[in-house]
């Protein structure tokens, strides 16, 4: 992170770089599927993968690497206290235990 | 920085702790606001996948995943043309700047389109909102249109601001500054479409 105005990129060969790894991802998700997994096995991986893939676009595509870390302490604890009150904390969280996907 | 202080008395006003425009905060709120959105869509998905005993898995390589891969393909190329926009209006080169808006903008289109198409093709097998021609659990197609239907308004919301960009970017309407937040709205396109292939579509390959 930069602690400047805003915003200067590496440029768009490094642009291109991260896009071919973006795409080899998607392409991992594809082959993980047709593995077979269980249900459970299959979303731990697709979720783990999903957000290795947001979490290179939020962080090289969205410029966020290159804003004050200021912003980014604003807003990415932000978004993880909420989703993670909504998975886990608030009612409707606790219907998972017992549901089909924990008890395959 | 752009400061709405206005009257002369900019020089009084306290830097933004960000050191960033004003409208491009106000676009990181709103994609922040926006992400809880689809999460609370997903969440409620997942509840409905894994709450349905007779959950659908209707989606084979070809046409669906492939189709879908295709997909992926566009909007992520999309992202990377919308990523030369911003470059070349950051380096004052108007033109290119523009020719790379209409690029982003023809790709969101033809994801759009191809969406659509999916879509039409799912409505001639059967699928409804409440209506699951494989005989499973019929909050299928709620879940696949709902989400589906959230982030493909997106798009068409985006390629619409694309299309405003990229006529004022031309004229001398807008800057750099603002192509720069359009590319934020863009590439949170792209992010969310990372989260509904692999929920929406892998997670249902037969």
């Amino acid at each position: 992170m930069t602690t400047g105005e805003s915003a200067q990129g590496p440029g768009m060969k490094f642009f291109v770089a991260v896009w071919i790894g973006l795409m080899c991802i998607v392409g991992i998700e594809v082959i993980v599927t047709y593995r077979h997994l269980p249900a459970r096995q299959l979303l731990v991986w697709l979720l783990a993968l999903a957000f290795l893939e947001a979490g290179i676009a939020v962080w090289y595509f969205m410029h966020l690497k290159y804003e004050r870390a200021a912003l980014v302490w604003s807003l990415l604890p932000a978004l993880a206290f909420v989703v993670f009150m909504m998975d886990h904390i608030w009612p409707d969280a606790f219907r998972l235990m017992s549901m089909r996907l924990l008890s395959n | 920085m752009e400061v709405s202080a206005g009257h002369g008395h900019a020089g009084l006003m306290e830097e933004s702790p960000y050191g960033i425009p004003s409208g491009k905060l106000a676009m990181w709120c709103f994609v922040l606001s926006d992400a809880v959105t689809f999460s609370a869509v997903l969440f409620a998905y997942g509840y409905l996948r894994v709450g349905s005993p007779d959950w659908s898995t209707p989606f084979v390589f070809v046409p669906s995943i492939l189709n879908g891969l295709v997909m992926t393909f566009v909007l992520l190329t999309s992202g990377l043309t919308m990523l030369a926009a911003v470059e070349a209006a950051k380096a004052g080169r108007t033109a290119a700047g523009t020719r790379w808006l209409w690029a982003t903008c023809v790709l969101g289109a033809l994801f759009a389109a191809m969406h659509l198409m999916e879509w039409r093709h799912m409505i001639e097998e059967g699928w409804r909102l409440f209506q699951n021609p494989l005989g499973g659990a019929v909050q299928f197609g709620a879940a696949f249109f709902s989400v589906t239907g959230l982030h493909l308004l997106h798009v068409v919301g985006g390629v619409v601001a694309l299309a405003i960009m990229a006529l004022g970017l031309r004229s001398g309407k807008y800057n750099r500054i603002d192509v720069e937040i359009t590319g934020i709205y863009w590439h949170f396109v792209d992010l969310v479409w990372m989260f509904v292939f692999p929920l929406i579509y892998l997670m249902n390959a037969k």
